[in-house]
């Protein structure tokens, strides 16, 4: 008796890493996948049916049902028979986990318009490719416990400097959760973001010097238990369940053996006035006010 | 004497609305502005030189300096060409604002690929585009009180069901500042970001019925001084000047005649293991420990 029983998932960039995870914990509860990934380089180049291959394999092995999907969901159209593959193969749809990702990391001054375009790509829009067509699906038959479930990151939340796109893009996506959390829970459907940690082969790229404590090792060579990415999927599976109904528009750390719940945006601090302000009164006000609310605020490094 | 005197800015999206308010009371202030805009529809179609000229008109005939620029800031080289137009009329370059935007508002699951396309181009490219080239210039003169503000939006900010697109883009702005914020500091810029509110064109496109009580009331015809961009180009000023060096990587709203100042992403509730959680165990301290602190709250709801 599995908490995913009966479920089907779409689960993109699922060949490696933090996608592999979940979706073996998926399979391992009872839920039927379909594995995405294109099979490309951390930087998204190429594409291969090998990594998708490898995590269907290891599903059926161990009595599991999976099958596989090699479409980057970058691609408008292709992200369509995402979608459509699930209800072929299985019947209906409750899952979408958005975790397919790649990294072009630099400065803003040096970034060129082509890595800024490659990260936007695959981040911001593969999740609204995936989701768009969930949504059609969803919104049609109305009866279900349906879980959007897309990854956001510490780059976005508190701004990498050497990430502008990454960040931009992480971001985004906790923007358009907050979206769709309003726009489709009369549906029944929940939007959540995760905010993971963990090594994989995307933070092999960082510098081991800019690395968070703790998660300055290789993927390939840790053996640190805590830095493994089948730590974010445990979580994942609570908030893919039919028991998360609660859970809606919420971002969600899953780091190491940490699970955390992260604030709402608000107005901490109002300045009212009943007439225009002028200049100066207003810069006066904003120093009065402001300043002593930000002052020791953390920004990233 | 101006709070702005000696100053140089690039205004984007100046032909109208809050762009056009920002530039002449920056011009008025004692700044040289470069006007750009497009001259688009809300939609981001068509082109025309007018809404620039005027404004550069209006700050001229005010005794005010300012030249105009008609390129699309989602045009990666025509960007450059922006910064270059401050450079060579004026000398240098101190602010950017990026108020250009455009709208195609729609619920994600009728969403098509150009209505998402357009808009991400126009707001989060457009932003980095400007950001880029305008860095470039900081980064090698380092002469200090750089001023980057861009523009979010309470769409981002809370997710409003019917804008995926605007949403997405306003808050990956969010996670662009951030990262600006942390990369441009050392090179004496800093990185906000606005949140307004305000009645325009670019407002008159949401039915009545959704508008939220009290701020986003009115069509731009009407003559409710609360409801005039011209209140939320007040608190830029101060921003802009020399004297908000203190202030980086935040979020300002400027709606009506309040001035506010928001949150900052955190982790408001954590449970920590010492080995990976079982799906069971994880759900269960989910339940108990983040259920309470969600619930109420949300915008949109």
């Amino acid at each position: 008796m599995g908490m995913l029983d009966n479920r089907v998932a779409i689960v993109t960039g699922a060949g490696r890493g933090i996608g592999s995870e979940v979706a073996k914990l998926f399979a391992a509860n009872g839920a039927s996948v379909v594995v995405n990934d294109l099979g490309g380089a951390v930087d998204g180049t190429g594409g291969e049916a090998g990594p998708a291959d490898e995590t269907v394999a290891t599903i059926r092995d161990a009595g599991g049902n999976a099958v596989a999907n090699y479409t980057s969901v970058a691609d408008y159209d292709g992200a369509e028979g995402i979608i459509q593959q699930a209800l072929d193969e299985y019947g209906r749809l409750d899952i979408l986990v958005n975790v397919a990702g790649n990294l072009r990391d630099r400065m803003v001054f040096n970034m060129t318009e082509e890595e800024w375009d490659a990260v936007v790509a695959v981040h911001m829009k593969g999740t609204f490719n995936t989701t768009k067509y969930a949504s059609i699906y969803w919104r049609a038959n109305r009866e279900g416990h349906y879980r959007l479930i897309n990854f956001t990151s510490g780059s976005g939340l508190h701004g990498a400097p050497g990430q502008p796109n990454y960040a931009a893009a992480k971001l985004g996506i906790v923007g358009f959760t907050y979206s769709c959390a309003n726009a489709l829970g009369r549906y029944g459907v929940t939007s959540n973001a995760i905010g993971p940690g963990a090594s994989t082969r995307m933070t092999d790229t960082v510098p081991t010097d800019r690395r968070s404590r703790g998660f300055d090792e290789d993927s390939e060579t840790t053996v640190d238990p805590r830095r493994s990415p089948a730590n974010v999927a445990v979580p994942i599976v609570y908030i893919a369940s039919e028991a998360s109904d609660w859970l809606n528009g919420q971002v969600i750390q899953a780091m190491g053996y940490d699970i955390g719940l992260y604030n709402q945006y608000e107005i901490i601090r109002n300045l009212s006035s009943n007439e225009g302000w002028s200049v100066e009164r207003a810069a006066e006000e904003i120093e009065r006010v402001f300043k002593p609310a930000i002052e020791g605020s953390r920004l990233f490094g | 004497m101006g709070m702005l005197d000696g100053r140089v800015a690039i205004v984007t999206g100046a032909g109208r609305g809050i762009g056009a308010e920002t530039a002449k009371l920056f011009a008025s202030e004692g700044a040289r502005v470069v006007v750009n805009d497009l001259g688009g529809a809300v939609d981001g179609s068509g082109a025309a030189a007018a809404p620039a000229d005027e404004v550069v008109a209006a700050i001229r005939d005010a005794g005010g300096e300012a030249v105009a620029n008609y390129s699309s800031v989602a045009d990666y080289d025509a960007a450059e060409g922006i910064v270059k137009d401050a450079l060579e009329n004026f000398g240098d370059l101190d602010i950017v604002v990026n108020t250009a935007g455009i709208l195609r508002d729609r619920m994600v699951f009728n969403m098509t690929e150009a209505e998402w396309d357009a808009v991400l181009d126009v707001h989060l490219k457009g932003h980095f585009n400007l950001t880029k080239y305008a860095s470039i210039h900081w980064r090698s003169e380092r002469k200090g009180h750089y001023r980057l503000i861009n523009f979010s939006s309470v769409s981002g900010i809370f997710g409003a069901p019917g804008q995926p697109n605007y949403a997405a883009a306003k808050m990956g702005i969010v996670g662009f500042t951030y990262s600006c914020a942390n990369a441009l500091g050392r090179y004496g810029a800093t990185a906000n970001a606005i949140s307004p509110g305000a009645s325009t064109r670019m407002t008159d496109t949401v039915p009545e019925e959704r508008r939220r009580a009290g701020s986003d009331i009115g069509d731009s015809s009407e003559e409710d001084p609360q409801r005039s961009p011209a209140n939320v180009a007040v608190p830029l000023v101060y921003i802009a000047s020399e004297q908000s060096d203190w202030l980086n990587g935040q979020i300002v709203g400027a709606s009506g005649y309040e001035l506010q100042l928001f949150n900052k992403p955190a982790v408001i509730r954590q449970v920590r293991g010492t080995e990976r959680w079982t799906t069971e165990g994880a759900a269960q301290q989910i339940e108990e420990l983040f259920k309470p602190a969600v619930g109420g709250g949300g915008f949109y709801g």
